[in-house]
């Protein structure tokens, strides 16, 4: 992105229910094919969870925010190239044509 | 053949405790088995799910290498909850472990496998992994020890991932001195895993907990019959020259909606990868578009609740929903290990039941919905959230089933706690079943 | 017209950014492991050099560095993302707010960031039916991302201004050449009110003529009284021109989380000690400044060669700066590939004084200074009548040029002209001026 824009504001305290086509954009987002029954199911049960959950808004913002339990600071790796398994090994595990990994099509 | 590899066919025919096992035992060396969510060269790595059905990795875990060269047999991949998600082991893809004690009943999760295998084999030592609970569970259920060390003691390097900031690689097995022996063995710092980098050295040895803290919040919705085995425990403790106090940490509540919330937040990203390219199950058409390709894959290969729970984390991370549910998470996580820091000043640690109930009936947990199931984990979720290092152990038996009692102790002093466990089976005998020849 | 780029380059680090497999070129799917193929259970641990350079660029493009980073998980499904997310500092740069310095004009830089980059496809089948064939030899290499404000006007300066950033960075990291292939920009460019994206162009002559298409696309537009519609174009390398990118199938929500498996890092202190080295054209603006020479020498030096602009400095020390300039530009630079041996330079040095004091003459240092370069004497002393001989002989045979003279001094560029073809380069063009003027003035 060649700006900053800030993000959206969240839709704050007021709960959405989780309605059909939410959850169908979820589901797309998450490359998942969801059969009707599926998603109302889904649907129902991310509703009735996030209901619960709401007892979060209760709890303080925090103004700084780590992702680790603890702290884990300055961990790097000596710029030394290795390699622990022979290559051929793995190439050997997948789908390959002329050593290249054979995928899916693009259009 | 040897009776240890009697029984350990005994705990995969019977009760399902294991994905597979090697085809002979080698008595020179002891016996450890690893949750199928732990990559191990000789075995298939499956993570309870179909979606991963063929995957043979290439490399061992750090934890199951490290038991290799001290000398261990890895003798097989135990059962689990698809990816961990579960608290009972019923989504498993690759059968579902039956409680050692009464085989109509759930081993407890997701590391179910794990907690039978240490209580069916004497001497047996079991890696299970836990992000919320998933080895004090089953330890609980299995009437066995099940340590959870601190988030980042031991390395995940090897570990396929649930939630890369609430996974932690413990140990089951039937005693805190046989727990002790191997811990050692696989903490420590692994450059393959920066996390495991930050920790301090264990010290030479623990310091026996003189005075325990129950919280009260953690004392609400227990099945009568935990809530009194847990009460004549304290009063064991209190016996054994421990103080117990009641304390309060109201900030209790939150932690299961923002253990739930950042769990499957990272797990949504987590499992983008099995996409049928490079490892795992391919049964897809190759020759279609690639959302088309990964889509099929997905759907046909990741059970019921991976699909409610990667749905949920993808949508807690969603433009417009990230502030108030992931980041609020990320927030209340710090208010709790404040809270627990707060209590640790007076107190040595924290004491509760380790699971609200005893294993249940497989008909009971086919009754409960997706939320009353997560409620199960209301015990067990807040030191798993905040990467404290816990220990179930057996404190009790009702109606034959064990109950569970779970002790906290502030980041890095798993030893403390293995103090208290070993001082606690001095004074209270464990049982295990009796095993039909 | 406004222009903003979006630039991605690789950083010459020997191990990747996750993991240490090698980064040299190799067959497909040689340089490869668990990690950067994403294997379950593989994690990333961070290459410090690729940290360090990060932060470099950062610090020279005068961003301010925030004291605390971290990895963000970006996510997205794509068949050359080992992981089907990339991990990035996009949530979490390394500087921001910076500028860089374009012929005086200062272009402003938006952010400084690290991330990977993923694998490679060949593209193999008919159009409308490719298939993905993906090496992952490229995934996890690591690159820096650069962002700029749309401060650069025009096509033309929008290359311009990458080739003097690839210089700089070349000389201050290590930074490969950035062939034509090898730089992937994102541009944004508006004429009107609205954007346009111009996405993924591959090489600097691509994106000049992607701009350039595109800014008469915009133009014809305006001026046919039509708005500009702000959307996402792709370039087509073979038809040279910008089209509109499909409108995306899928919902993409890149849903991004920290990335706990690496941790946060405290850059402030590492940023504030990193030696920075000069890169050539912020030493040729000193060069400027200190020695009073003219611009376009002073990068005519840089870019030809760091040592040589070393000399010149030093020489700078012990004469005035146009007579190092002379003398660098001239005989020195003439025979550079003996005399780039330092052990030389203290009696260059010497000669260029003692010429300059006054002590020897020009041709006496000059006869000095390729006698050291080690060309013959013959040829030195040849050097010196060889000119007048030159000019008298020319001069002889076209008296006609000695009339113009008279009439006009630019006459006199006729004889320099073919002095300076028939010496071929033996003498500076100021040497050759000076002695035709002499001559035709004794003449006339």
């Amino acid at each position: 992105m060649c700006e900053n824009i800030p993000p959206p504001p969240d839709r704050g305290t007021d709960v959405d229910s989780m309605d059909r086509e939410t959850i169908s954009r979820v589901a797309k987002v998450a490359r998942l094919n969801l059969t009707e029954e599926e998603m109302e199911r889904y649907a129902k049960d991310l509703d009735d969870i996030l209901n619960s959950f709401s007892v979060l808004d209760e709890a303080p913002a925090g103004d700084s925010y780590s992702f680790n339990p603890i702290p884990v600071v300055d961990v790097l790796r000596e710029d030394e190239p290795a390699q622990d398994i022979d290559p051929q090994v793995l190439r050997a595990q997948m789908c390959t044509y002329q050593d290249y990994v054979r995928g899916p099509r693009l259009s | 053949m040897s009776v240890i590899y009697d029984l350990i066919r005994h705990a995969q025919l019977r009760h399902r405790a294991f994905t597979e096992v090697v085809d002979v035992l080698d008595e020179t060396k002891f016996h450890f088995s690893a949750k199928d969510n732990l990559c191990a060269v000789g075995f298939q790595a499956r993570a309870g799910s179909a979606v991963l059905d063929g995957y043979r990795p290439p490399f061992d875990a750090t934890p199951v290498s490290r038991l290799r060269r001290a000398g261990g047999q890895l003798i097989g991949k135990t059962t689990m909850d698809e990816f961990g998600f579960g608290t009972f082991s019923t989504n498993s893809a690759h059968g579902v472990p039956l409680n050692p004690f009464d085989v109509e009943r759930s081993c407890g999760g997701s590391s179910g496998g794990a907690g039978a295998a240490a209580c069916l084999i004497p001497g047996h030592i079991a890696l299970g992994v836990s992000t919320g609970g998933s080895i004090s569970g089953p330890a609980s259920f299995c009437g066995v020890v099940g340590l959870t060390p601190t988030y980042g003691r031991v390395s995940r390097y090897g570990l396929i991932d649930y939630g890369n900031s609430l996974d932690k690689v413990g140990l089951l097995a039937r005693s805190a001195s046989l727990v002790a022996r191997h811990f050692r063995t696989i903490a420590g710092p692994d450059p393959k895993d920066p996390t495991s980098c930050a920790q301090p050295a264990l010290p030479e040895k623990g310091d026996m907990p003189r005075s325990l803290a129950v919280p009260k919040e953690a004392l609400q919705n227990l099945d009568p019959s935990v809530h009194d085995a847990f009460q004549a425990a304290l009063l064991k403790f209190k016996d054994m020259g421990t103080e117990v106090h009641e304390v309060s940490m109201p900030s209790l509540r939150f932690a299961l909606p923002a253990y739930y919330i950042l769990a499957t937040s990272e797990a949504s990203t987590n499992l983008a990868r099995y996409c049928g390219m490079r490892f795992g199950r391919r049964e897809e058409e190759l020759n279609q578009h690639f959302n088309d390709f990964f889509t099929g894959v997905r759907s046909e290969g990741f059970g019921d609740e991976a699909k409610r729970r990667i749905l949920l984390g993808t949508f807690c991370r969603m433009v417009g929903f990230r502030s108030r549910y992931y980041l609020k998470s990320l927030a209340v996580r710090q208010l709790l290990i404040e809270e627990y820091r707060q209590v640790f000043r007076d107190h040595d640690a924290v004491v509760t039941p380790t699971m609200p109930f005893v294993a249940p009936l497989f008909e009971e947990i086919g009754r409960m919905k997706p939320l009353e199931m997560y409620g199960a984990d209301v015990l067990t979720v807040p030191p798993n959230l905040t990467g404290m290092p816990h220990i179930s152990v057996p404190c009790a038996y009702v109606h034959g089933m064990p109950v569970g009692m779970q002790m906290v102790a502030d980041h890095w002093k798993e030893l403390d706690l293995l103090e208290a466990a070993s001082a606690w089976e001095k004074a209270f005998d464990y049982r295990f079943p009796e095993v039909a020849p | 017209m406004k222009i903003g780029l979006e630039m991605h380059f690789q950083l010459p680090t020997r191990s990747k950014l996750f993991c240490s497999c090698p980064t040299t070129s190799a067959e497909p799917n040689h340089n490869v492991c668990p990690v950067c193929l994403g294997y379950p259970g593989s994690r990333p641990s961070l290459n410090r050099k690729a940290l360090e350079a990060g932060l470099a660029i950062a610090r020279f493009l005068d961003c301010t560095i925030e004291e605390r980073v971290w990895f963000s998980r970006k996510t997205y499904f794509y068949p050359d993302l080992p992981k089907n997310f990339q991990i990035t500092q996009y949530e979490s740069p390394l500087g921001t707010d910076g500028h860089f310095d374009l012929n005086g004009r200062r272009i402003g830089i938006w952010r400084v960031h690290l991330e990977e980059d993923p694998g490679r496809i060949k593209r193999v089948g008919r159009s409308g039916e490719e298939i993905a064939f993906v090496d992952y030899n490229r995934s996890g290499i690591p690159l820096v991302e650069i962002v700029t404000a749309p401060d650069l006007t025009s096509p033309e300066e929008a290359r311009e201004f990458i080739d003097q950033l690839v210089t700089e960075l070349r000389s201050l990291c290590g930074l490969e050449a950035q062939d034509e292939q090898s730089v992937r920009v994102d541009a944004n460019i508006s004429l009107g009110e609205e954007r346009v994206e111009v996405k993924n162009v591959q090489g600097l002559r691509n994106l000049e003529r992607a701009l350039k298409f595109e800014a008469s696309r915009q133009s014809k537009l305006l001026a046919a009284g039509k708005k500009v519609v702000r959307e996402t174009r792709r370039f087509d390398e073979e038809r040279k021109v910008t089209s509109s990118a499909r409108e995306k199938e899928t919902e993409e929500d890149y849903g991004y989380i920290g990335e706990p498996d690496l941790g946060e890092f405290r850059i402030g202190e590492m940023a504030r000690n990193l030696d920075l080295k000069e890169t050539p054209l912020v030493r040729a603006k000193r060069l400027v400044s200190s020695f009073g020479i003219g611009e376009a020498t002073a990068k005519q030096l840089v870019l030809t060669s760091v040592a040589l602009t070393d000399l010149f400095e030093e020489l700078c020390r012990h004469v005035p700066p146009e007579r190092a300039v002379s003398w660098t530009t001239g005989p020195i630079s003439g025979n550079w590939a003996v005399l780039q041996d330092p052990a030389k330079w203290p009696e260059i040095v010497q000669i260029v004084k003692d010429d300059s004091d006054g002590r020897i003459n020009d041709n006496e240092a000059k006869r000095r200074i390729l006698s050291l370069a080690g060309v013959q004497q013959e040829s030195a002393l040849e050097g010196g009548d060889d000119l007048s001989k030159l000019i008298s002989d020319f001069v002889d045979a076209h008296p006609e040029v000695l009339a113009d003279y008279r009439k006009n001094p630019k006459a006199a560029n006729t004889v320099i002209g073919h002095v300076m073809k028939e010496s071929k380069g033996r003498h500076s063009s100021k040497e050759v001026v000076e002695e035709v003027r002499k001559e035709l003035e004794k003449r006339v």
